[in-house]
């Protein structure tokens, strides 16, 4: 029975807390529970079980060849270790969380370019009170009077004066 | 104040702007057209005097005082005037008839309505334009705002995203804890197994041993019992007497002493 590699990574569980959208922090809670629990148990149990004193039992069992028969046969046990069947999913999971996210990233770099376009034209606008008509047409399309609907003054139903 | 009425018919989405566009505008496009071969330029506007030109008296421009001052000094204007006046009566090309009372009387109200409600006419056209001017402002405001806003929202949404890797390895981890955990469980199972039957064995043994005692003690016993004779038990209770009765002999003399 060797010992165990530790391959656990340290988790930052504050900064990932802080990265956590509001709308998921109940599965958020939820795994740091389980974890928790799952590291407390792993440390509860120690890493190498006590080791039994074959000298005493030789010296106290009566029956001759049965200590050194147990004693052979337990060096010779391996345990094998667990299965790893989840990490490939988890990996799968990983790369495909990534392959979404940089999507997610592409478009949101797309929405803050056209809001960044939005702001542009607000901060180089004309102070409105240096505007003319044309230009406030220009500025706000939809300030644009259309004469063709409706010819008479005040080229817009009544309704919206 | 003429300028203030002219601002609000232009606000009033009006089509006749300063700037002539609207039913003249087609014929308008081809003299601007013309006119933008010189240097300068007409746009952007360039913003309206807040103020008319400054004018004395209420009618009379103050750039002449200016210019007949180098020459007439302060009193220039008003000798020309008093001068000029007194020439149109006296030659009579100006004749004083009822006209002249009634554009007098005309003129005394209008001057008396203005000076009096002139200040209040113009606030309130002020007031109107600002309201419109600041309406506008307030929605570019929260335009801005809200677009700023977005944009922190997305740049904060981005941060986020960076980290989704905490959470696989979250994941990892835990999968292999339980593993471990799971190996760890196996083998002190093996060895608390092993401990026990090696211990049962003892316990066996031990168990064994102290019956067979038990029985032995039990049996000599017996036997020591059933082998005591009636004449022994006589001689051993008349024995047991007699030491009794030196015992408290000697207690006695031990007391008295």
């Amino acid at each position: 029975m060797a010992g165990r590699r530790v391959a656990l990574k340290a988790i930052d569980w504050v900064a990932f807390a802080e990265r956590v959208p509001p709308n998921q922090r109940g599965m958020f809670n939820a795994l740091k529970t389980r974890s928790d629990a799952i590291s407390a148990k792993l440390t509860s149990l120690p890493e190498t079980p006590a080791a039994i004193d074959w000298s005493h039992y030789r010296s106290v069992v009566a029956k001759p060849g049965m200590v050194d028969e147990f004693e052979k046969k337990f060096k010779a046990l391996q345990i094998p270790e667990p299965v790893d069947t989840q990490t490939n999913a988890i990996n799968a999971q990983e790369a495909e969380a990534n392959k979404s996210a940089a999507a997610y990233i592409e478009e949101s770099k797309g929405r803050i370019a056209q809001y960044e376009n939005k702001l542009d034209k607000f901060k180089n606008m004309i102070p409105f009170d240096q505007m003319t008509i044309e230009d406030l047409n220009e500025t706000f399309p939809e300030t644009k009077l259309d004469k063709v609907k409706h010819p008479y003054w005040p080229h817009k139903p009544i309704a919206d004066l | 104040m003429l300028s203030r009425l002219v601002i609000v018919s232009a606000s009033t989405a009006a089509p006749n702007s300063l700037k002539g566009s609207g039913p003249l505008g087609a014929g308008l496009v081809q003299a601007s057209r013309s006119l933008h071969t010189s240097s300068q330029s007409l746009a952007p506007v360039p913003p309206l005097p807040e103020t008319g030109g400054k004018v004395r008296h209420g009618i009379i421009p103050e750039e002449l005082f200016q210019m007949l001052y180098p020459k007439t000094g302060v009193t220039g204007p008003y000798m020309l005037g008093t001068g000029l006046l007194v020439y149109l009566l006296s030659k009579e090309i100006y004749i004083v008839n009822h006209e002249t009372l009634a554009a007098a009387s005309i003129g005394a109200v209008i001057i008396y309505g203005v000076k009096k409600f002139g200040p209040s006419v113009a606030a309130f056209a002020d007031k109107l334009n600002e309201e419109k001017v600041a309406k506008a402002q307030e929605v570019k405001d929260l335009a801005m705002t809200s677009l700023t806003q977005s944009i922190e929202d997305e740049k904060k949404e981005q941060w986020r995203v960076e980290g989704r890797s905490a959470l696989f390895d979250a994941k990892r981890n835990n999968v292999a804890m339980l593993l471990e955990t799971n190996h760890r469980e196996r083998l002190h199972m093996v060895t608390n197994e092993v401990k026990k039957r090696l211990d049962y064995q003892v316990a066996l043994q031990n168990l064994h041993r102290q019956m067979e005692q038990e029985h032995m003690v039990n049996w000599v016993e017996k036997s020591v019992v059933s082998s005591i004779t009636p004449q022994q038990e006589k001689e051993s209770i008349a024995k047991c007497i007699t030491d009794l009765k030196a015992l408290a002999k000697a207690t006695q003399a031990k007391a008295t002493a």
